[in-house]
């Protein structure tokens, strides 16, 4: 037998494919269906959250943030905030929540409203609200936010972009849900929900108080949170329309309706020392 | 957005990095590869157990080469990717391929250097030596062994 030594070709153990066409193909491919995953379980979440009945809703999340709730009740602000959020929730018929108000120890004022009927108030915006009607409308405007079920599609999306991006980059899900039930939720509202949120919040306001004087002082002091950015750009970015454009739809609002724009604000109670100790 | 530049940006800065200098260091290997592999070709190197019997073997000894080698990042990423989809895994195959080869050259070097002029009943073995999760912790690690036995033949 004769030794022939030869040298096999090149590209027969190896699949010849350039690393980068390979890596680009691989991302739009996975891309491509991820982004159609997400964009059916986006519509998923929409039908789904009319099936969901507001009282599953509170056995499932109310505990999560019961624990919040009440904690700081000796605070006379937050006192008079429940009063006027009962107050308000009066003039929603057929509310099926079971309200509850809590304090977030954070300056930059907010509001919002999470899952099982929880609305959160931060400690800024308690501090920073300079009547009871300016209050009222930010509540009816989160008791907006729920009758549209609202925070139901935020934390639903938030899940599924949360979910899918572990699946992607790696990270445990699970650890992800509660951060995600509350930023996302805080987050994760697009404009139109926040302008049919406005509407419902003035309506409850003018059925309240008679007029919607003040509602629209807490947007006065807003843009100082977007100073520095174009307001073309901060309004295209931002989920909240920009401060004038909500003002100027309330304004509408209430030239179309017949809403007095003007009346008697109610003062809130003094702000104790209590903003000072820390949760 | 500082932490999220430095979140997006180490990984992607590692994965160009990677790039770059991986595929460099493997078209050099590839070079060198084929060039020891053209000198030793007339080396016989078989995998059959018995010698054939035209052979006038008066010696024999058994020969080993062996290659250790490691993933960068951007092959394993790459193939993190290709694991959501399946198929083949294309930057792990240059890199065994070379594996292979730099292994059975080291066998042939050795054997050819204590003068002997074949080596017979080659085998090739691959054992993981640690596993590499996403974390970045332990080192992926091949080992590729090649041993056969070397023969000398009578002059």
């Amino acid at each position: 037998m004769e030794y022939r030594p030869r040298i096999p070709r090149e590209g027969i153990n190896v699949t010849e494919r350039h690393p980068l066409s390979e890596l680009v193909i691989l991302i739009a491919g996975i891309a491509a269906v991820v982004a159609a995953l997400v964009v059916a379980a986006f519509a998923f979440i929409e039908v789904a959250i009319r099936w969901v009945p507001p009282s599953f809703e509170s056995r499932l999340f109310g505990r999560l943030w019961s624990a919040d709730a009440g904690s700081e009740q000796e605070d006379p602000r937050l006192e008079a905030a429940t009063a006027v959020l009962g107050r308000l929730a009066s003039h929603w018929e057929g509310n099926p929540y079971e309200l509850q108000l809590a304090i977030m120890e954070e300056q930059t004022p907010n509001a919002f409203a999470v899952p099982g009927g929880m609305i959160y108030l931060t400690r800024g915006l308690l501090e920073s609200v300079e009547s009871e009607n300016e209050l009222a409308f930010i509540l009816g405007h989160e008791l907006g936010h729920f009758r549209n079920r609202d925070h139901l599609r935020a934390l639903g999306r938030g899940l599924i972009v949360s979910l899918t991006l572990s699946a992607l980059i790696g990270g445990s899900a699970a650890e992800s849900v509660p951060r995600v039930a509350t930023t996302l939720t805080q987050n994760g509202f697009a404009r139109e929900q926040e302008r049919e949120a406005d509407t419902f919040g003035i309506a409850l306001v003018q059925a309240e108080y008679g007029h919607v004087a003040g509602t629209d002082g807490f947007f006065r002091r807003l843009p100082d949170a977007t100073a520095g950015i174009g307001d073309e750009f901060a309004s295209y970015l931002a989920t909240h329309p920009v401060s004038e454009a909500r003002i100027e739809a309330l304004r509408s609002l209430a030239r179309e309706n017949g809403w007095s724009v003007t009346g008697e604000l109610t003062t809130l109670p003094r702000l104790t020392s209590g903003h000072s100790r820390g949760s | 957005m500082v932490e999220t530049a430095i979140n997006l940006g180490i990984p992607l800065l590692l994965l160009i990095g990677t790039y770059l200098i991986g595929s460099a260091v493997e078209r050099s290997h590839y070079r060198e590869i084929r060039i020891r592999e053209s000198r030793s070709r007339r080396f016989p190197t078989v995998n059959l157990r018995t010698p054939p019997k035209s052979w006038n073997i008066v010696g024999a000894e058994m020969v080993t080469g062996n290659v250790v080698i490691s993933i960068d990042y951007f092959k394993r990423f790459l193939a993190g990717l290709r694991m959501l989809v399946g198929g083949r895994v294309t930057s792990y195959e240059s890199l065994l391929d070379r594996g292979r080869r730099e292994a059975i050259l080291r066998l042939k070097e050795a054997a050819f250097e204590r003068g002997y002029n074949a080596v017979i009943n080659v085998r090739l073995e691959t054992s993981r030596l640690a596993s590499s999760n996403r974390k970045g912790e332990g080192t992926a690690g091949v080992e590729i062994l090649a041993f056969g036995t070397a023969v000398k033949f009578a002059k």
